[in-house]
């Protein structure tokens, strides 16, 4: 049983509600994208419930559509739940007619029937029922409302196989497709049915598809071709710009046949409230002060529970110490209980209340917001609004900012933001410039250093756009309705968020931690540090000790500062005594611009590419060498 | 007949082409704008920023990049 529709259907919510927390992700076979899966029992029988990526149409633009729409025609699922937006039926019955095109057994969740409520629009279930053939049941995913029904009418439809009602479109369009569908070859590979086959193979505009066409049958090909230049000649439009019109005019006649429109007063407080959220002054004071106090909020919250966990993790340390002696133990030991430690100190207090506010920005549809605000700063780098939010998640760690670049369209704006994203200061750097920056020069230093940062990346985003030439397609972006939030939804969707980084962040902490131990075991350190002093010390002018800190710091960055007090020996309240305000800086500066951690790396090679992992590692080491010399030259003066 | 980024704001504006790269428009049709569809602009942001942009038929909003904006092709309907 899958789960599909458009983005902001709902669901996702309607899916979690049936899932529970349960419900487990996975990737597709052979890529990154995930989706999240689940056994329910529905009156004594167990389904497999699978809730795909949204969509906007069969076909598909952007990565994630495509690994999902892949699944959908391998896999032929029993049936299919199409969640549909109920407020916004008109376009929504777009894409449904487009899966009841697959005749696949359906049913459809006519969801949000409450804000298609407050919008006055009255949608009669059972006309539209009528007129597509399938169970049409209306849901209010938020409340829980209308689930069990939802799901009785689909054990229904399992049990009959009852198949869809096909929808005709103008009769020369279907003329047309049964010329295609009559010269389909007995060896070709049917998609779904003959007659989506056929529609499909006129839609598409793919060059390489029409190629590989040319090779498997090329006198199909001819047919096609034909059919689809009389097509295109008849409407002066191309193939699928006539189909896509068809299914828009036959959505407009569906959606004027079951539903009344009463234009109602009550939403024009909500239409207010978007002309100042979206305003070109107003808007930026909000979205500065929305920021603002999301990072207050943040680190009010996060120093205290940090040091109350780091305490007792210090005296565990303290009190395992004598029992394990000096040894290989020793060292394994306190590299696991530091890199274990290390993730509850950054994820609990850090990473937890930002996923958490990103996903009550995210809930109320308030991001979509901030990347329409956003885009005309994001153009100055040659990207554009969407990279807005993985950017911003890239403030609480790097890992599933990178995850999050699959929203761009453009493999181009997608390698550029991923490059990015290692030079914003995640949580695990930001207590790092807390603890040495905001505490020893004070807080307008640290205010400093993130200004510079973000003038660095915007440096960077231009000089990237340079080798990236292929312009950037631009911004196109579905602003959602607003919503009121929903606790659930939102502690879902941090808590989905936060297993994938506890899955995958945190064991290549742990491991990188216990490498790390082991090499100080072996005094391996030492030699480093011999190694990398033309560099540590001359170029940067830092105490040799630091060598270790510096280079491995990717191993295990949030523990940096630990790291530097071992290699200098001393308390963090003594720190001054040993080395300069300079180099306070000078250290801080390279720690913040070089390679970020391990993790990082490893989701950049996994994502976008290898060659792209290297250039962002590259990048990532000269910048901090470039940034780290020029802070000094300039403190010198 | 002008361009999306030079239609008035107070006004129904209806869509008479969409030009650009396949990809784009098809985009465009997927999120529910086609030809002869009746729009009207929201919003207009500042720097050379976004415009967005609601379906009058369909009631959703889309916010577009101005180079995406140029290339859509509009007529007024009626001014409010």
């Amino acid at each position: 049983m899958i789960f599909i529709g458009q983005p902001n259907s709902g669901k996702s919510t309607l899916f979690n509600y049936i899932a529970g927390f349960r419900a487990e992700t996975s990737s597709f076979p052979g890529t990154t994208v995930k989706h999240s899966h689940s056994k329910v029992n529905v009156a004594g029988q167990v389904i497999n419930i699978i809730d795909l990526p949204g969509t906007y149409s069969l076909n598909p633009s952007d990565e994630a559509e495509k690994v999902a729409l892949t699944h959908l025609f391998q896999e032929r699922p029993d049936l299919i739940i199409n969640v549909v937006d109920a407020s916004i039926l008109g376009r929504s019955l777009e894409m449904t007619q487009e899966l009841l095109e697959l005749e696949y057994p359906m049913v459809v969740a006519l969801n949000m029937m409450d804000l298609a409520g407050k919008k006055g629009i009255h949608i009669d279930p059972e006309a539209l029922q009528e007129r597509l053939g399938v169970p049409v049941i209306p849901t209010i995913a938020s409340q829980g409302r209308g689930i069990k029904e939802l799901l009785d009418a689909a054990l229904q439809v399992l049990k009959t196989m009852q198949v869809p009602r096909l929808l005709s479109w103008s009769k020369d369009v279907e003329d047309k497709i049964h010329e295609v569908e009559r010269a389909i070859p007995e060896d070709f590979q049917i998609v779904a049915n003959r007659r989506f086959t056929a529609v499909k193979v006129l839609e598409i505009e793919k060059q390489f598809f029409h190629r590989m066409l040319q090779e498997i049958n090329p006198a199909f090909k001819q047919a096609v071709d034909r059919v689809r230049s009389e097509l295109e000649g008849r409407h002066n439009a191309p193939a699928y710009e006539v189909i896509s019109a068809e299914r828009h005019h036959l959505a407009m006649k569906l959606f004027e046949e079951c539903c009344t429109v009463k234009r109602g007063a009550s939403l024009s407080w909500e239409r207010r409230l978007d002309d100042i959220l979206m305003h070109p002054f107003w808007g930026y004071v909000i979205l500065l002060a929305v920021f603002l106090s999301f990072f207050l909020v943040i680190f009010a919250v996060a120093s205290p529970i940090e040091e109350a966990l780091l305490g007792p993790l210090y005296d565990l340390r303290a009190s395992l110490a004598p029992s394990l002696g000096t040894g290989l133990l020793f060292y394994l030991v306190d590299g696991l209980l530091q890199g274990v430690g290390g993730g509850i100190a950054i994820v609990l207090p850090y990473f937890l209340p930002l996923l958490f506010l990103m996903s009550l920005l995210e809930d109320i549809s308030y991001l979509a917001r901030a990347g329409f605000l956003m885009d005309a700063f994001m153009h100055l780098i040659g990207l554009h609004g969407k990279s807005v939010s993985p950017f911003i998640l890239g403030f609480g760690c790097n890992v599933p900012a990178v995850v999050s670049t699959r929203i761009l369209e453009s493999r181009r704006d997608r390698i550029i933001t991923s490059l990015l994203i290692p030079f914003i200061p995640c949580s695990a750097r930001t207590m790092i410039i807390l603890a040495l920056v905001a505490f020893y020069l004070g807080p307008f230093w640290a205010l400093g250093f993130y200004l510079l940062n973000l003038i660095i990346v915007a440096l960077l985003g231009r000089l990237l756009a340079l080798f990236y030439k292929q312009p950037s397609p631009g911004l196109i972006l579905e602003i959602p309705a607003l919503r009121a939030p929903s606790l659930s939804n939102i502690l879902r969707r941090t808590f989905f968020q936060l297993r994938s980084f506890v899955q995958f962040a945190w064991p290549i902490l742990i491991a990188g931690s216990v490498v790390l131990a082991v090499m100080q075991y072996l005094h391996f350190d030492r030699f480093v540090n011999w190694l990398l002093a033309p560099v540590v010390d001359g170029i940067l002018g830092l105490p040799g000790d630091l060598g270790v800190t510096l280079i491995f710091g990717f191993l295990r960055k949030e523990l940096s500062l630990i790291m530097m007090l071992q290699a200098l020996g001393v308390s963090y309240q003594d720190l001054m005594t040993v080395i300069s305000r300079e180099q306070l800086l000078v250290f801080v500066v390279f720690m913040n611009f070089f390679v970020p951690c391990l993790s990082t790396v490893a989701i950049l090679w996994k994502e976008i590419g290898r060659r792209e992992a290297l250039l962002s590692m590259a990048l990532n080491t000269s910048v901090a060498l470039i940034i780290a010399s020029l802070v000094r030259m300039v403190l010198r003066i | 007949m002008m361009t999306l980024m030079n239609a008035p704001r107070d006004a129904r504006l209806r869509i008479v082409e969409i030009e650009g790269g396949h990809g784009v428009r098809r985009r465009l049709m997927s999120l529910g704008l086609h030809k002869n569809d009746v729009v009207e602009m929201d919003s207009k942001s500042i720097f050379g920023g976004p415009i967005l942009i609601r379906n009058l038929r369909t009631d959703t909003s889309v916010a577009l990049g101005r180079g995406i904006a140029r290339n859509i092709m509009v007529e007024i309907v009626d001014q409010k």
